[in-house]
């Protein structure tokens, strides 16, 4: 869920312009016109060109050793759908992708509605300064690293002096150690999640909230709706095209299960349980130096990854007039 | 609605919501504030703190100094200013003027444009072929591999063009009639009219940059060259005690191997965080503005 603010915010494009009548012309003499007044504009791109170009554009060349064999003297043989054959017969890997559904399924069902409950309690708040208080505050996990995260959780969680445990063992509770507990792990990253992002997603619903027309409320006012008329006949039907787009756009990131986030809450004990595609990918990689399995279920992620999404842009785009970019 | 008005029913929800979203407060909060009073307290006295207290036991700075002193601490404080700030200058620099280019509308092969960086935002081939890449290109071991890889980013790309897009066409036009070139245009008009978009942006890059822990880690096998997120990650997630303590120090058992570990931890939590909270307040004002006219315009 990494880019999911940012992808709200991002604008469409604007509309691209069709050529014009100049087609008549001849071509050439357009082109070196238009080279002529346009070349400036290429120059100060050239190096972001670049960029997209390097490293962007070369690693997508790169992934074709996921169909060769890597030899370490040069040059590696092409051996076709070798490796995604033995990826796909291997069972760590459709465990590794099931953990990936399972977390993304759970965040989507548990972490998607706390921002807007959190909009909309916050849209009840009426003191300006208390408002601003509640929000500082809520907003600030979202800027911290997930290696922060961790350590704060680490401690937070910890058997024997974290607040957790501390608060349970009043209620008398026996103590969990819920970072190397399999049943508790993946409610962990859930939760985590929730910390770290529920706040400053409830500004895009608050966003939406605010953007609703105050006559409405007003009308419903005359009408003796209390408060929670209110929020149900109108809030909430005024955020439905936000809660629609969000949605969509979370289900087309579904295979992002968030590599920084467990590769930062994962230990031995508990690994089975939260590995996901990416830390696969790294673990056997990085670590273990199958280059080749590890870039074809990168590329099978990715290729599944950008239909999921694309698909899930048209679907938005459709329904609610949004789409991811 | 006047508060006069208010039924005592009224009052008491809003006495529920309040304390609701007070509850998400300390929630959020509680658990930084601990960290805090933890490392604050006389060493001796931290083992058996509740995770509870906000309040420090006794006060004491060793745990603060010892870190600050460490090299391996001063080491990566470094290299996190130095490798966050060349790559924010670096990635609004060039997203700026790539960002100006697109937003002129006769631009020729602007559509093909679009569309190079479209596919970056859809298909990402994964860690492997990032990898090479930064191989291929002699960048492994070198602070350019985290600076330079993937600098310019597309949906900040994105926000800036849409931005560019509303200066107002006069304006533009009125300039390129003076005889300005384009260089001349970007610089003298456009620059200083995006200035509060440049400022989210950069933001942006900021806050990616300093909270950037991934690609240092698999790129830099140089702990000399390591930012403060990789060696709090050693320290903290991966348990390495010899990171901070020092295996000198932690086999004679003296200097930092005295303090308690989780006041260490602590510490090396919050000093990360440290920069987060010194621009925070310039955070809340651009993203938030950022992502409301986003949302709003949507």
């Amino acid at each position: 869920m990494t880019n999911r603010d940012e992808a709200v915010m991002a604008p469409k494009f604007g509309n691209v312009p069709k050529s014009s009548a100049r087609r008549k012309q001849g071509r050439v003499a357009v082109a070196a016109e238009g080279w002529r007044r346009w070349w400036p504009y290429y120059v100060m791109m050239a190096p972001g060109i670049l960029f997209f170009l390097i490293f962007h554009y070369l690693p997508i060349w790169e992934a074709r050793i996921a169909f060769e064999q890597v030899r370490i003297v040069p040059p590696n043989i092409w051996v076709g759908i070798k490796h995604f054959q033995v990826l796909f017969s291997s069972p760590v890997f459709w465990q590794v992708l099931a953990n990936t559904l399972i977390i993304s399924a759970m965040k989507m069902v548990f972490f998607l509605p706390v921002p807007i409950i959190v909009a909309l309690l916050l849209n009840e708040v009426r003191g300006g300064s208390l408002r601003k208080f509640i929000q500082s505050a809520i907003y600030l996990p979202h800027f911290l690293s997930w290696v922060v995260i961790a350590g704060i959780f680490i401690a937070a969680l910890s058997p024997t002096d974290g607040a957790v445990n501390n608060l349970m063992g009043m209620a008398g509770i026996a103590p969990r150690s819920f970072m190397t507990d399999t049943g508790a792990i993946r409610w962990v990253l859930v939760f985590t999640e929730i910390w770290r992002s529920a706040g400053w997603d409830s500004l895009l619903y608050l966003a939406a909230i605010i953007a609703i027309d105050q006559q409405l409320y007003d009308a419903a006012e005359i009408d003796g709706a209390n408060r929670w008329q209110k929020i149900r006949h109108v809030t909430l039907p005024g955020i439905v095209p936000t809660i629609a787009t969000l949605f969509i756009l979370n289900a087309g990131m579904f295979l992002n299960a968030d590599l920084n986030q467990v590769i930062n809450l994962s230990n031995d004990v508990v690994r089975s349980k939260i590995d996901i595609v990416d830390t696969y990918v790294y673990r056997i990689g990085l670590q273990t130096g199958e280059y080749s399995l590890a870039t074809a279920a990168g590329l099978f992620k990715a290729v599944l990854g950008t239909m999921m999404i694309v698909i899930a842009h048209f679907v938005s785009k459709r329904l609610t007039g949004k789409g991811v970019w | 609605m006047a508060l006069s008005r208010k039924t005592p029913i009224e009052r008491i929800e809003y006495a529920i919501i309040v304390s609701t979203l007070l509850l998400l407060v300390v929630v959020t909060v509680q658990p930084i504030l601990n960290l805090l009073a933890v490392s604050l307290s006389e060493p001796a006295k931290v083992p058996g703190m509740s995770g509870l207290t906000i309040i420090p036991r006794g006060l004491s700075f060793e745990v603060w100094s010892v870190l600050l002193q460490h090299p391996n601490v001063q080491r990566g404080i470094f290299n996190s200013i130095f490798i966050t700030a060349v790559s924010t200058v670096i990635g609004v620099v060039g997203t700026a003027l790539m960002a100006w280019g697109l937003s002129r509308p006769g631009l020729p092969g602007r559509k093909a444009l679009f569309i190079l960086v479209l596919v970056t935002i859809v298909f990402e081939p994964g860690i492997i072929p990032d990898y090479f890449v930064n191989k291929r290109l002699g960048l492994l071991d070198s602070y350019w591999s985290v600076i330079l890889f993937k600098a310019v980013n597309a949906w900040y790309l994105i926000i800036l063009i849409r931005f560019f897009e509303e200066i107002p066409k006069e304006l533009l036009e009125a300039a390129e009639l003076d005889g300005a070139n384009p260089f001349q245009v970007f610089w003298h008009l456009v620059l200083p009219l995006a200035k509060p978009a440049l400022a989210t942006i950069s933001l942006f890059y900021l806050v990616f940059h300093w909270n950037e822990f991934f690609r240092a880690m698999i790129y830099l096998n140089d702990q000399g060259k390591w930012p403060l997120q990789v060696v709090l990650r050693q320290f903290v997630i991966d348990g390495d005690k010899v990171a901070i303590v020092g295996a000198n120090s932690a086999s004679n058992n003296t200097g930092a191997s005295q303090i308690d570990l989780r006041s260490l931890k602590a510490g090396m939590i919050l000093l990360t965080i440290v920069p987060i909270l010194a621009i925070y307040p310039l955070i809340l004002k651009f993203f938030t503005k950022g992502t409301m006219s986003g949302a709003l315009k949507g």
